[in-house]
């Protein structure tokens, strides 16, 4: 894989579009299905925990399951035919927008020509497949354990996560039009809620008297709000990411119980006995990452106004929305399950070092936010050229 | 136009899921759980009340699931009770929870493909209520598990971080190629 800096970089075989309103609005069916993918594989997910929770026995021939594979398939096969599209537009000499996916980066030496969104979301898919394999593989040696932090089950997860990067960066490239921000609004909460499951693999990490679990969370909840502020530039924007996960962890809380239920229904399955209902996955979901939006949408007003430097400002933002979030973890626990189980030294230290990860998140996400605007960009011009148009 | 096929992506992407769908919607559910197959018990008296463990994988292996059942002389019509698990490295929360019916063979308690996560010695305690008043106990020896199957845990987190290492060196290379630090700036726009 190689990211162009150069139209040279292309050997003369790309054509670069000017970016037009016509290319870039046509780019938004299959940063849609993609997305689309995406929620499947949340939807499975969460449904596919609830079922285990309330009903139990396992195949891989359930319905959650085939939600969650079909995402992922489905988000592959998008990316793919993208792929092969840009790749056929470059060899034919035509014009390849930036916005539709982000530039075309050259894979394997050049025999692709892949927008950056889709060659990330179709390497996740890609892995998604090899992982399930070998998922497949560590059944028939252990059997059919519903454990979530198994090495390949975080494997799977962290494919998916990588399948939902790609639409980020895909609507990031279209951010100068209305569907590319509204997908980025859309796609970043999927990342963050799904996140809540991939952070389980910290769990096999020795216990240093820390939740690692929490502290990861917070980490990332913080990287993802400052990235989406730095993207996107506009005051208010976390607070819509903040509310739209917040409808999403609504939704799944509804959906996750009734769906194990009514397919228990429909195949004849019993409820386990002394189970209560409680949505599993999205009680897990950050409740509280509206709170840690309003702490970086304020300082980063506060430095707007008073102009604070970028440099210390950023860190600060995120150390308290990371001191936030980690702190507000065992909160949400009481609240959701009547069950916190941290003790008093374990809470403290473990909001220190989510405050400690918030700040480097703060500081890692306005920067991963600047390459994230620089996915959509034209590839031709000298750097100094690009530079100024990112800053 | 290049973009012309790509708008039809959302009839492909329909064919595909419907094609899945259907494929798996033939698989008949509800046959194709396993039937719990017990190949092991041990008894434990709890007061009046003697119960028999079963277990359909013998000898134990940490980390490899199987089913458990538990089934007191007398059926479990009239009785109810809890199950005490002690073992290894055992969260104090965990130890103890309400005797439950299996999900695959509703006549008796269980566990359903549950493993035991270390190796070492691990004791099944049960209290029971039932006709005969109440009554508690544990297997008179523990039930040793032994070592985990198949390759050391750390090669396979080690498999686990590759695609973590590929998103890192992702961000590395367009790090080293847009530069993000100098374009930070003294002010926020």
């Amino acid at each position: 894989m190689d990211i162009p800096l150069s139209h040279r970089r292309f050997r003369g075989r790309t054509a670069l579009a000017a970016p037009g309103t016509r290319t870039g609005a046509r780019g938004w069916p299959p940063a849609a299905i993609v997305l689309l993918g995406t929620l499947l594989s949340l939807f499975g997910l969460s449904w596919d925990v609830q079922w285990h929770v309330e009903v139990g026995p396992d195949t891989f021939f359930t319905l959650s399951h085939l939600a969650l594979y079909s995402g992922s398939a489905i988000a592959g096969v998008a990316s793919l035919v993208v792929v092969l599209r840009t790749t056929a537009a470059q060899r034919a000499g035509r014009a390849v927008d930036p916005r539709v996916g982000g530039q075309a980066v050259r894979v394997f030496g050049g025999v692709f020509a892949a927008p950056l969104g889709y060659l990330v979301s179709g390497c996740g898919a890609a892995m998604f497949l090899l992982v399930g394999l070998w998922d497949q593989w560590w059944h028939t040696l252990y059997g059919f354990d519903a454990v979530l932090d198994s090495p390949p089950h975080v494997a799977l997860f962290l494919s998916i996560s990588i399948t939902m990067i790609g639409p980020v960066l895909t609507f990031a490239a279209a951010r100068d039009l209305r569907w590319g921000r509204i997908g980025f609004l859309l796609s970043m909460p999927v990342l963050m809620a799904f996140s809540t499951v991939t952070v389980e693999g910290l769990s096999a990490l020795p216990s240093i008297g820390v939740n690692p679990m929490t502290v990861g969370s917070a980490f990332l909840e913080v990287l993802l709000l400052v990235l989406a502020a730095s993207c996107l530039r506009r005051p208010g924007a976390t607070l819509v990411i903040g509310a739209v996960l917040g409808a999403l962890q609504g939704i799944l809380w509804l959906f996750s119980p009734w769906a194990a239920s009514a397919y228990a229904v429909a195949v004849g399955l019993p409820l386990r006995d002394n189970v209560r209902s409680l949505p599993a996955f999205p009680s897990r979901i950050p409740l509280f990452l509206l709170v840690g939006a309003v702490a970086v949408e304020l300082v980063l007003w506060l430095a707007r106004r008073r102009g604070w430097s970028p440099r210390w400002v950023l860190p600060v933002a995120g150390g308290a929305a990371g001191v936030l979030l980690a702190g507000l973890t065992p909160v949400q626990a009481q609240l959701m399950v009547g069950f916190s189980g941290t003790a008093l030294r374990v809470f403290v230290a473990t909001t220190v070092a989510g405050g400690a990860f918030g700040a480097l998140a703060g500081f890692l996400g306005w920067r991963f936010g600047i390459m994230t605007r620089a996915v959509g960009r034209p590839a031709a011009g000298t750097r100094q050229a690009t530079e100024a148009g990112v800053a | 136009m290049r973009m012309r096929a790509v708008t039809r992506l959302p009839g492909l992407a329909l064919a595909l899921a419907a094609a899945l769908v259907f494929a798996v919607a033939g698989a008949a559910p509800a046959s194709a759980y396993a039937p719990v197959n017990i190949v092991h018990t041990e008894r434990v008296t709890a007061g009046p009340y003697v119960v028999t463990i079963g277990f359909s994988v013998w000898p134990l292996h940490a980390m490899q699931s199987l089913d458990f059942t538990f089934v007191p002389d007398g059926g479990i019509a009239d009785k109810s009770g809890g199950l005490f698990l002690e073992g290894p490295d055992m969260p104090p929360h965990e130890k103890a929870q309400p005797l439950a019916r299996h999900p695959r063979k509703r006549d008796v308690w269980g566990l359903d493909v549950r493993a035991l996560p270390i190796q070492g010695d691990w004791n099944f305690g049960f209290a029971i209520d039932g006709p005969l008043g109440h009554g508690e106990g544990a297997l008179a020896a523990p039930v040793a598990v032994l070592p985990q199957p198949g390759p050391p845990l750390a090669l396979s987190w080690s498999i686990t971080v590759i695609p973590v290492a590929l998103l890192v060196l992702f961000v590395v290379i367009a790090w080293r190629r847009v530069r993000p630090g100098a374009l930070v700036g003294h002010h926020l726009e």
